[in-house]
């Protein structure tokens, strides 16, 4: 400790703008974890808050996937003697219209028997009605109940009348009670409206069904006994789950986001780790003197080495503290974003405005910062340790620390890259696939010296054909060098790596779903209840069906009806469709499967049609039985054909609709799929449906290209944490090369002075800077970019197999790498502004005598 | 040629340090000086500002008749470029460049021809008697040789002042000797203007001129006394400075 405060204090002083720039690495590494991290939270913990406070004293919830149920099921579960209380549900997430206000989450519930499972706590009665009998709330079907947040914010008294946009178009709701602050109140950030569950199978077009229902058992009855006697009494086709079980799809459902942020965070750190190790290599060199004084009045080589692990715990934990209150900055400005991410891509919306802190989380991410950075400092510790003290106080001997170079490292990266070729031949076991694309990281990173000094040696001669002085000094300053330099330019290569990888990935993937919507996604004009077509709480009755196609210029109408159920335990997206129909207009052929073959076994109802991503991500293959649960037993069809489907993220299953109908006993619609009649012009068509639907429902027409646009924007929204890795990545290898330079200038002082002691006029000094910067970017580019083919590899394996289904075409993104060259040029060069500065500003006569 | 009047410099600090105080001091072209004096007496100090590495707090200097105050960065450099070479204690080679290319430095940033530095480079070479070192890396030479090396690219453009900062301090008194012997020899075949910062007396008055500092002023401006004719003859007697 006194160590610490007498030799290490007034070095970090001395070099302040270094040291910040040392724990920057830190301080983004975790800022972006814990940000990242905490928004996902937020967002999550939103969720199950809001499960958590609707459930109430609810014990066991019971629903069938999105696909709802009949009325007469409730029958059945109040008749089970342990149930004390059931009660139907419907709820709905709409969006208010009102600006600010985002969505909000309507409650459809029976009155009569909710209030024992739910505390409404009602602020007192309003002007005309008495809310505390339920029956009168009950018989009047306009009756809505807000909470007081909702009612402040929007300026809403009891007996207010409150527009909202229904299954049969615009209808006026009154106000008949204002829920006081707490509990069910602050469900769904407070924007929560309850009406009566009947009123709301009108409002949302759910004809006499339900969505869930809510239960508590009678005093002394076991919940495991209860849910299991309540399963096999209603079938495979329902859940009985605990409330906060739901809570858990969420998880589910967006487990592939919170993977892809968790990669990122993680990343962030990893890099930030190559900058930390430069600076303490760095460091050890030039406080040789200093090591060797210690070293001559006594101090071991484990205090040598204690020292300088301390400094990275202070580092490590400075940083780290830093990053978490940036963290905590940038969470709350995602937290909103993510929520409404995760809402339009998978149809959960959630509202979270604030961001909830998690203890763990926080000192978890304290702890990875410091263990970053001590793993990053124990080389260079090492290093330290072996100062040879008479050396080190030789004036104007250089102790080579390191040859920066070494045949072992070259053997071991050799034997790494082999090992990660082999583990390619066991890929099918993905431990092993993990496994090699960690290997062939560690092998780029331990010939990074290597290929580094090559690439800087075959820089050299055009360098020097550039700048005869200016470039050749910088050529030999990475030549001379390569331990201040490999840590800048693997950090550089691991970021364009990344870039080139997701880059190569995101475009494969444009490109995949650009094609399926060009080619199958071909009606001229979608009806939907909604705007957003992930949300599927409004539903159409199978009977406008007829109205559409009796409207002129209407060729053709597909009804298609989908909800997420669960097959095998994860929510599974469920289309159906009239497979005849749909026939007619296919032109994408199966990925598996024979085309005629498979339209026809699954028009007649004998089997099921699987996305690509749904075989990939479940482990499907053409043929193999699909466990399907209906509310009438479970369904067991083989799979005709794989098709390409990039309609949810997680695949679907296709099925006829009759099948649906007959098994789910559901005729409703989400969508109708229009084809114009030949001649016909779309927007004449458009306007004929709003003419003749427009005040009896409420519906949307939306044209061939705004739902092209919208699934454009969803995949956008969707890469858009692609460009915050990219951004993050970037960033980081700009402050390696910051770092790098900047130590560089110090090392280099006095070659500089003489520089300029023999006549090199200011620029000719920045330029060398420059031109050093120039090396170490093409340098990393040119190693990141090799990197980045092979990662792109990876990732599209990853991604087809393991994350999103996808498979898609290898093809290198000469687009993205394009741009990098000058772009990353450019922010190396825009790197060594300050540093060069720095360089000219110095005192001439200081900078030769410096030793 | 070298023109000092009332030139002061002070280092600002914690604690302010007079380096120079009020010197004047006038040097004729083709003389060689040395400045002597005790550690902290301000030769250092004094042979960086006539080389313009560093600017006086008052007071004029004038190198070659052209003033020192108000020049830019950029317009010191070049006076240096053209006008003064450099010798340093320690070398100050480039480590990672030959000794052709250490030499060709002022020459490329002057932006001469290749064909023409390579010629010049050779020629100093020649002059320092360096020719068979040509390809050579500093590391691979002897202190006296690198010292050859610093001189030949001191003389680039053959300069009309050459500074040199201890150019024996580094080196064994052979060496040393050897070393003043080119720099001697240089100064009556060039022409040149040398002024030498040492600590050796021997060296000191071995040139024409002694200039004496003590605590930042001149205390005395005289003659050598010791005349050396031949080159390669030790300045000093070794037994003496033991």
């Amino acid at each position: 400790m006194i160590l610490l405060k007498l030799i290490s204090w007034p070095y970090v002083r001395q070099h302040l703008p270094r040291w910040l720039l040392t724990i920057a690495g830190i301080v983004l590494g975790v800022a972006v974890f814990v940000g990242i991290h905490t928004a996902n939270q937020s967002v999550v913990y939103a969720f199950h808050q809001t499960v958590d406070r609707i459930a109430g004293s609810t014990q066991l919830q019971i629903s069938a996937g999105e696909t709802g149920f009949d009325e007469t099921v409730l029958d059945h579960v109040q008749a089970v003697p342990e149930v004390r209380v059931a009660v139907p549900v419907i709820e709905a997430v709409v969006s208010t219209g009102v600006q600010g206000q985002g969505n909000l989450l309507i409650l459809g519930v029976d009155m009569t028997g909710d209030r024992s499972l739910r505390d409404y706590d009602l602020e007192s009665s309003g002007a005309d009605d008495d809310i505390d009998d339920p029956l009168v709330f009950l018989a009047q079907p306009d009756s809505l109940m807000v909470t007081d947040t909702y009612a402040r914010e929007n300026h809403l008294g009891p007996g207010a009348k409150v527009p909202m946009s229904t299954m049969d178009g615009q209808k006026l709701f009154t106000i008949r009670g204002i829920m006081k602050s707490g509990g069910l109140s602050s469900a769904f950030g407070g924007n929560l409206a309850v009406m009566d569950v009947y009123a709301a199978q009108k409002v949302f077009g759910r004809g006499r069904k339900f969505d869930r229902i809510d239960l508590a058992l009678k005093d002394g009855a076991n919940l495991e006994d209860v849910r299991a006697k309540l399963k096999t009494l209603l079938g495979t086709g329902f859940q009985v789950q605990v409330p906060s079980a739901r809570a858990q799809q969420f998880d589910s459902i967006s487990r592939v986001y919170t993977l892809t942020a968790n990669v990122t965070s993680v990343f962030a750190l990893f890099i930030g780790m190559f900058i930390i190790y430069n600076t303490f290599q760095i460091a050890v060199t030039q406080r040789r003197t200093e090591i060797g004084i210690l070293r001559a009045l006594g101090a071991t080589r484990r205090q040598i080495r204690t020292l300088f692990l301390g400094e990275s715990v202070v580092a490590g934990l400075f940083g780290s503290i830093l990053g978490l209150l940036a963290g905590i900055a940038i969470a709350r400005g995602m937290t909103g974003y993510i929520a409404s991410l995760l809402g339009e891509i998978f149809g959960i919306a959630q509202k979270a405005d604030e961001i909830s802190t998690n203890p763990a989380l926080m000192t978890f991410a304290v702890v990875l910062g410091v263990i970053t950075s001590v793993v990053a400092a124990v080389i260079p510790a090492r290093s330290a340790a072996r100062v040879d003290p008479v050396q080190a106080l030789q004036k104007g001997k250089y102790q080579q620390l390191s040859a920066g170079e070494n045949r072992a490292r070259r053997i071991a990266a050799l034997i790494i890259a082999i090992l990660a070729a082999a583990c390619l031949l066991f890929e099918r076991y993905r431990i092993f696939f993990y496994v090699g694309d960690a290997l062939a990281v560690l092998a780029a990173l331990l010939l990074t010296p290597t290929f580094a000094l090559l690439l800087a040696r075959a820089l050299r001669p055009l360098l020097r054909w550039m700048r005869p002085v200016e470039g050749t000094l910088a050529a030999d300053s990475l030549l001379q060098a390569p331990r201040r330099t490999s840590g800048a330019v693997a950090a550089l290569m691991l970021s364009l790596a990344l870039v080139v990888a997701l880059g190569g990935l995101t475009r494969a993937s444009y490109d995949s779903i650009f094609g399926w919507l060009t080619v199958a996604l071909n009606p001229d004009l979608f009806v939907s209840p909604s705007q957003s077509l992930t949300q599927r709480d409004f539903r159409f009755p199978e009977s406008m069906g007829a109205q559409l196609r009796a409207i002129p210029g209407i060729g053709e109408v597909q009804l298609v009806r989908d909800a997420r159920i669960e097959i095998q335990g994860k929510p599974t997206m469920f289309v159906a469709a009239d497979i005849a129909d749909l026939r007619r207009h296919a032109t994408l052929p199966p990925v598996a499967g024979n085309t005629e073959e498979m339209f026809r076994l699954a028009s007649q109802g004998k089997a099921v049609l699987a996305s690509e991503n749904f075989a990939l991500l479940n482990g499907f293959k053409l043929g193999d039985v699909v466990d399907i649960p209906s509310p009438s037993g479970m369904l067991h069809l083989p799979i005709a054909g794989i098709v390409t489907d990039y309609s949810d993220e997680q695949g679907s299953l296709l099925v006829d609709r009759a099948l649906y109908k007959r098994f789910w006993n559901d005729s409703t619609v989400n969508i109708f799929r229009i084809y114009l009649a030949p001649g016909a012009a779309e927007a004449d068509v458009k306007r004929r449906i709003l003419d003749t639907f427009g005040n009896q429902r409420r519906l949307f027409v939306l044209t061939n290209r705004d739902v092209r646009r919208y699934i454009l924007r969803l995949t956008d929204q969707w890469f858009g944490i692609t460009y915050v890795q990219i951004a993050v990545a970037v960033l980081v290898a700009v402050l390696g090369i910051v770092n790098t330079l900047t130590v560089s200038i110090t090392d280099r002082r006095r070659e500089l002075g003489v520089l300029q002691a023999v006549g090199g006029l200011r620029n000719q000094v920045r330029g060398t800077i420059w031109l050093e910067a120039l090396a170490v970017g093409t340098v990393g580019l040119i190693l990141g970019l090799a990197l980045g083919a092979l990662q792109l590899y990876y990732s599209l394996h990853i991604s087809a197999e393991d994350m999103a289904g996808l498979r898609l075409r290898y093809e290198y993104p000469y687009p993205i790498a394009l741009w990098l060259l000058p772009g990353i040029l450019l922010v190396a060069f825009l790197s060594a502004i300050a540093p060069a500065e720095t360089a000219v500003r110095g005192s001439l006569v200081e900078a030769l005598e410096y030793e | 040629m070298i023109e000092l009047a009332s030139v002061s410099k002070v280092f600002l600090g914690k604690r302010t340090v007079t380096a120079l105080e009020n010197v004047d001091l006038s040097i004729s072209r083709g003389e060689m000086v040395s400045i002597v004096g005790p550690s902290g007496s301000g030769k250092s100090t004094l042979l960086n500002l006539i080389g313009g590495l560093d600017t006086a707090s008052s007071g004029e200097i004038e190198i070659d008749g052209r003033r020192l105050s108000g020049l830019s960065d950029d317009e010191l450099t070049r006076l240096r470029r053209d006008k003064i070479g450099f010798i340093f204690q320690f070398f100050n080679l480039l480590p990672t460049l030959t000794c052709q290319e250490n030499v060709s430095i002022p020459l490329h940033l002057r932006g001469w021809p290749k064909k023409k530095i390579e010629e010049r480079a050779n020629e100093l070479l020649n002059l320092v008697g360096l020719s068979p070192r040509r390809e050579h890396l500093p590391d691979e030479l002897s202190g006296g040789e690198r010292q050859r090396c610093a001189i030949a690219r001191a003389l680039s453009v053959y300069p009309p002042v050459l500074l040199a900062d201890e150019p024996t301090g580094n080196l064994d008194t052979h060496t040393g000797a050897e070393i003043l012997a080119l720099i001697r020899d240089l100064h009556e075949r060039l022409g040149s203007t040398v002024l030498i910062v040492t600590h050796d007396i021997h060296v000191a008055e071995s040139c024409a001129r002694l200039v004496a500092l003590r605590d930042g002023r001149i205390e005395e401006d005289r003659a050598g006394r010791l005349k050396y004719g031949v080159p390669g003859v030790p300045i000093h007697d070794p037994a003496e400075t033991h």
